[in-house]
């Protein structure tokens, strides 16, 4: 018995340590390959309705101003260099934030479905991180699900008068945690356990990356606070530009 | 700046058509991942290792690092499908924890293998071709697809702006560390936040300097980029349908 412990402690210990010695602890990308091709079909179709209201509505946003275009791509390339900036980590491992949280409170949840996925998209191809058949389902859970609870929960807080950095921590917060439990359940559905299931493999799944996950949460809620917090003090006509202020008085 | 587009730039296979290319790695990234057979995923694994690090002369050290990126991922999604916490002990292993057993069963073992080599011989495919195609040929390729014209706008201006960006936040980074802006962890934080919106302000400046330097330009709501074609030979055309083929048959005999 005390053998078999001594077993499963080690066991333990070395999950444990290949968190700290992984080269990239990552937001949760569904690396490549990794989905049966039915699941990586039906996410991708799931997504569509949201990548079409995106598009149309950046098209119209195009259409009314030119000069949005680039300011559009401007915000894209954005949300990917915060995601690919190292963050201070408490563990010293490399990690990194989702910036979709962000995105969704700046720029709205339609216009990051569409920043989204090509910041995916660069994400598989230049930092390998995701790929390209688990493009539908990483889109899902980071792009759309992520965001809209991002954008929810802000928009919540503040017609509820909660304090402007509860609200962002908050939202931010939550919607970094729904996109890792979307993702888990991604997984589950794909990997039912034997011994219980999909409610089971969720749970195992959302397991074994809590020990990554739930830090990063906090951090990136932290993150995202601090950040606009920065950008109300020093980028307020920025902020009018991108029509993030635009609904309030005192702006 | 980023490895994989640095790497892209310097190899030898970049000057080969991009449409075959792309087709080369999506058809081999389909087969993979339809069959999930661990013959078709070593026989991937390998071509594409050739393919990339022999013939488009990446460097092989480099190549293995990159091939441990998702290796955090592999090793716990993979721990989680195999391992088990259940009343009953399966077959494989079973290690009792008071009441319950830590076990998992042959089944799961075995798919558990097939999932790692699936994975990563799709992976490989995704490298060759990141590794080898410069991301605007991609993206001319992908005009050729008829994608939608703004959507590729948006993907090429991106892509300009990631290097503008990414150079600017490193520098401010640079700069913070040189000034102990990352002395304690409350510190690091600040710095972070700092960077992240003074990047903002830079990149609305920035965005607004781009469009009245187009607009000076004669933009009329599209962009026109002149791309260097180079034309598909025949023999790489029946390369890449014959190894498909031959996939395929690796994939029917040996499951």
């Amino acid at each position: 018995m005390p053998k078999k412990q001594k077993i499963v402690t080690g066991a333990y210990i070395a999950f444990a340590a290949l968190f700290a010695v992984a080269p990239v602890s990552n937001a949760m990308h569904i690396m490549e390959g990794y989905l049966p091709t039915g699941y990586c079909v039906a996410w991708g179709v799931i997504c569509l309705p949201f990548l079409i209201a995106g598009f149309t509505s950046l098209k119209n946003k195009v259409k009314e101003n030119r000069k949005n275009l680039t300011l559009i791509a401007m915000s894209g390339a954005f949300i990917f260099v915060i995601s690919s900036l190292k963050i201070p980590s408490v563990t010293g491992s490399c990690s990194h934030m989702t910036g979709t949280g962000l995105g969704a409170i700046l720029f709205g949840p339609a216009a990051v479905s569409v920043l989204g996925i090509i910041v995916l998209i660069f994400q598989a191809v230049l930092l390998a991180h995701g790929g390209l058949t688990t493009l539908g389902a990483n889109t899902f859970s980071m792009a759309v699900a992520g965001p809209l609870v991002t954008f929810c929960v802000y928009k919540l807080c503040r017609t509820a008068k909660a304090d402007r950095r509860v609200s962002v921590f908050l939202a931010a917060f939550l919607g970094d945690i729904f996109t890792y439990c979307v993702t888990s359940i991604q997984l589950a559905l794909a990997y039912p356990s034997e011994a219980g299931g999909v409610a089971a493999s969720a749970v195992k799944f959302l397991g074994v990356f809590a020990p990554t996950q739930l830090p990063l949460a906090v951090i990136e809620g932290i993150l995202t606070v601090v950040i606009v917090i920065g950008l109300e003090t020093y980028a307020r006509p920025e902020l009018r530009s991108i029509g993030f202020l635009s609904d309030r008085k005192e702006a | 700046m980023l490895l994989i587009d640095r790497l892209s730039c310097q190899s030898k296979l970049r000057y080969i058509n991009a449409s075959v290319k792309l087709m080369y790695a999506v058809l081999t990234l389909a087969l993979c991942v339809l069959s999930r057979s661990a013959a078709v995923a070593a026989l991937v694994f390998a071509v594409n290792g050739i393919l990339t690090a022999g013939k488009g002369g990446i460097p092989l050290s480099l190549y293995i690092k990159l091939l441990t990126v998702p290796l955090a991922f592999l090793i716990a999604g993979t721990a989680a499908v195999t391992i088990n916490i259940s009343g009953e002990p399966l077959d494989a292993f079973a290690v009792p924890v008071g009441e319950w057993y830590i076990t998992g069963s042959s089944a799961g073992i075995c798919q558990a293998f097939r999932l790692c080599a699936t994975a990563l011989g799709a992976v490989t495919c995704l490298y060759f071709l990141s590794l080898n195609t410069v991301m605007t040929d991609i993206l001319a390729a992908c005009r050729k697809l008829h994608m939608p014209p703004l959507l590729l706008e948006l993907t090429l201006l991106i892509y300009r702006f990631i290097f503008v960006l990414l150079k600017t936040g490193t520098a401010i980074m640079t700069s913070q560390q040189s000034r102990l802006g990352n002395r304690d962890f409350r510190t690091r934080v600040r710095s972070f936040g700092l960077m992240g919106s003074s990047l903002f302000i830079l990149a609305v400046k920035r965005s607004n300097a781009l469009y009245d330097a187009m607009e000076a330009r004669c933009y009329d709501g599209s962009l026109k980029v002149l791309s260097r074609e180079y034309p598909a030979r025949r023999r790489q055309f029946a390369f890449v349908i014959l190894f498909e083929l031959f996939l395929g048959g690796v994939w029917f005999w040996c499951g």
